[in-house]
């Protein structure tokens, strides 16, 4: 008797056992992990920009879903596409070096390309970390894209008659494992002709150095913007002497300030980098090639210590035959036909300036930030200043940096 | 082993179980036209849905969002009894009654972020305009609604087959109506149409193009000197009629008096200038909420044109919500109090 029941809890144990491991086995999934082979990696930027107006009231709003290589319908409605860049509207003025945006926006709205989406992205080359490049098929694909309605229903649940509005339906041609930025540009004011510009990067081959910070700049605007009346121009004081345009050869002077708690242009310079000559611009909307890259030393300041720094950058843009000592203009002078407009790098970029000036704002270019057991420490970065129309925007790009000991 | 297993199967077999009584959910939660009528703020609105014939249909499963207006709104416009309903055109009151009740339920969280003119179908066969203020870029949050230029200040009732806002003004649509026949049926414009048409400004106001119109009536335009006795003796080829009469319109826009508080809220700019067409005066076009109404209101201000030395010649204000915003096809009239110049600076050099 005793040895029956002995054997019985075995065999109920025996159960028990087996039990679990069923639900252990069936509990496993395989993760298919999705690949682009030969991937080339690509970052998109939508600069056709508005700013809400009451008198733009009625334009129809450059808010935009990207495609590549779609597959259409007989009526030339996209059904599918092999990637899907939706909710692309107007890019913001910084492009950070990493996918911030990710973490801490509620709306989907995507200032660029692969911004918030959840994509394969870059990895890191030659120390840059490219998470801010999706990963995307080379060799000649379609490109295309479709105006959309401003709410937050996915392109593909739109109405029919809504997705019909094509802007562009190009075709790019992509090498394997090269960086591209592509921009959507009006290339003329007056007809309002749009198309696409797509820039081959070459920061990652470049022998850069850790301390230095390279700024290049690119003038997008569309052909005729500077010229045209200022009344059909978006009205945006923020922007203060962009807003206008500038004109198509400008000449660029860097002034490097001690402290960028001190807000404003008259506070103390650092010794040599007062309205340096740094570089040159031309209008250009064609050529996707590489302006050159200018430097200036990130400890240039000497209260800096070789770990961080306080300074902050200023670009003046003058007309060639202006620089800053023969500046007739007054300091705010906003509206001055193009000749002179200039940029304030400080801070996070979202401040306003103490002093009078006619400077737009973004942030610095030099990254402050809590690395190893530093906090702040400064970081070099690689930069492209662009201006498009009314706007300039930055985009920085920075190594890859140790994390952060607390 | 089987023991233990046993003890405590018993063990919560034992918990002793008390007859649960969930409360009744609430069978009274009433449907659209039933709240419309148990609120005092809205007899009138209920009236004329009464009037119209509306009640069973907005009673029924919807889903309807309504925009009520409040008695006051009403008052405002003269109405003051639901007898005051029955002199009026009862298609036209259906239509207009219509346009306040859409086929959905819309609540405040559907409209997109600073949306402009976002356009919903109602019960009539016109669509309304919706703008929602949510968000300044520049700093602040707000959440402004306003509907056809109408503001709402209760905003997302919830009712048992639909939404419901509170307005703060009946809506004016006037559905296939021109700004040209809507002012031609307002004898208190009467002066300003025989203005418009004497300087060949009037043939436009039928056509598609879109206009914004700031009618001064009979009596603002005395005050300017203008009146039909002396627009009669006027000889038309000696004034600039772009400037003694065009001074009123804006061609290509069609500005809601609300769109200058909802792009005060989005962008902190709630003005908008233009050039006079054929001319070089130069007039800003602005608004909000007016001190110490807080009722919505523009003001326009005209200069000699655009540059710093130019001083402001006039300004006039139209504040009288009720006479604001009348939407027509083909844009809106809005109620200016004072006329802008006068027949001599208007004279040709």
């Amino acid at each position: 008797m005793k040895k029956n029941r002995l054997f019985q809890m075995n065999t109920s144990f025996v159960w028990l056992v087996a039990c679990n491991f069923l639900l252990l086995t069936s509990g496993c999934v395989k993760v298919e992990y999705s690949k682009i082979k030969e991937p080339a990696y690509l970052r998109v930027f939508n600069n056709l920009n508005y700013v809400q107006t009451l008198g733009s009231k009625d334009n129809k709003v450059p808010f935009f879903c990207m495609f590549i290589n779609p597959v259409v319908d007989a009526s030339g409605m996209p059904v599918s596409a092999e990637i899907v860049g939706d909710f692309l509207d107007q890019r913001d003025a910084y492009a950070p070096p990493y996918p911030s945006h990710i973490g801490n926006s509620t709306s989907v709205n995507n200032p660029e390309y692969p911004g918030k989406e959840n994509v394969l992205v870059g990895s890191i080359l030659n120390g840059f970390d490219l998470s801010s490049w999706a990963q995307v098929p080379s060799g000649k694909v379609r490109i295309m894209f479709a105006y959309r309605p401003k709410n937050t229903v996915p392109f593909f649940q739109l109405e029919s008659q809504l997705k019909k509005d094509i802007l562009i339906d190009t075709t790019i041609n992509l090498t394997n494992k090269e960086v591209y930025t592509l921009h959507l540009l009006q290339k003329d004011f007056v007809t309002k002709k749009t198309g696409v510009l797509l820039r081959q990067e070459i920061f990652h081959k470049l022998p850069l150095s850790d301390s230095l910070t390279y700024v290049n700049f690119y003038n997008m605007s569309a052909k005729g913007y500077w010229e045209a009346d200022k009344s059909l121009k978006e009205d945006n004081f923020l922007l203060a002497s962009f807003q206008g345009g500038m004109k198509d050869d400008m000449n660029i002077y860097l002034s490097l300030f001690e402290d960028q708690n001190l807000l404003s242009k008259q506070g103390p310079t650092i010794p040599g980098f007062k309205g340096k000559y740094f570089a040159n611009v031309k209008l250009n909307t064609e050529s996707p090639a590489v302006n050159p890259y200018s430097s200036f030393p990130i400890w240039a300041s000497k209260s800096s210590n070789g770990i961080t720094t306080n300074i902050w950058q200023r670009f003046d843009f003058f007309v060639p035959g202006m620089d800053i000592t023969t500046n007739p203009y007054f300091g705010g002078s906003t509206d001055n036909g193009g000749n002179w407009v200039s940029v304030n790098c400080l801070q996070n970029g979202k401040i306003r300036m103490a002093s009078n000036d006619n400077a737009a704002i973004l942030p610095n270019v030099l990254v402050n930030i809590h690395s190893g057991k530093n906090n702040p420490a400064t970081f070099a970065t690689v930069n492209t200043i662009e201006v498009v129309n009314g706007k300039v925007y930055l985009t920085t790009i920075q190594r890859k940096y140790a994390p952060p000991i607390y | 082993m089987i023991l233990a297993i046993g003890m405590q199967i018993l063990g919560l077999v034992a918990c002793k179980h008390e007859d649960l009584t969930i409360a009744v959910p609430n069978e009274n939660i009433r449907p659209a036209a039933d709240f419309v009528k148990n609120n005092y703020e809205m007899r009138l609105f209920y009236a004329a849905i009464k009037k119209v014939g509306y009640v069973d249909q907005l009673n029924g499963t919807g889903p309807f969002t309504i925009l009520a207006p409040t008695d006051e709104a009403f008052n405002r416009m003269g109405v003051y009894n639901p007898s005051d309903f029955d002199k009026m055109n009862q298609d036209s009151l259906k239509k207009v009654i219509g346009y306040h009740v859409l086929p959905r339920r819309l609540m405040v969280s559907d409209i997109p972020n600073n949306g402009i003119d976002v356009r919903y179908a109602t019960l009539s066969d016109a669509e309304l305009y919706v703008s929602r203020a949510s968000t300044n870029p520049n700093g602040g949050a707000e959440n402004e609604l306003y509907f056809s230029g109408s503001e709402v200040i209760r905003q997302d009732v919830v009712l048992a087959n639909g939404s419901l806002q509170v307005l703060d003004n009946v809506m004016k649509p006037n559905f296939n109506k021109t700004v040209q026949s809507w002012l031609a049926g307002q004898p208190e414009y009467s002066v300003f149409v025989s203005g418009l048409k004497k300087f060949n400004l009037w043939d436009q106001l039928a056509g598609k193009s879109e206009f914004t119109i700031f009618a001064p009536n009979n009596e603002a335009l005395k005050n300017v000197g203008i009146t039909s006795a002396s627009l009669n003796e006027m000889d038309a080829s000696k004034y600039q009629g772009d400037v003694l009469f065009g001074v009123y319109l804006l061609y290509d826009r069609h500005f809601f008096v609300s769109d200058t508080q909802v792009f005060a809220r989005i962008n902190s700019n709630s003005s908008f200038n233009y050039f006079l067409k054929n001319s070089g005066y130069y007039m800003t076009f602005g608004g909000g909420k007016i001190y110490p109404s807080f009722k919505l209101g523009f003001g326009l201000v005209l200069r000699p044109g655009n540059g710093p030395a130019d001083s402001p010649i006039k300004s006039a204000t139209g504040d009288i919500v009720a006479k604001n915003d009348n939407l027509c096809s083909n844009g809106l009239v809005h109620h200016l109090m004072d006329g802008m110049v006068t027949p001599e600076q208007a004279l040709k050099k």
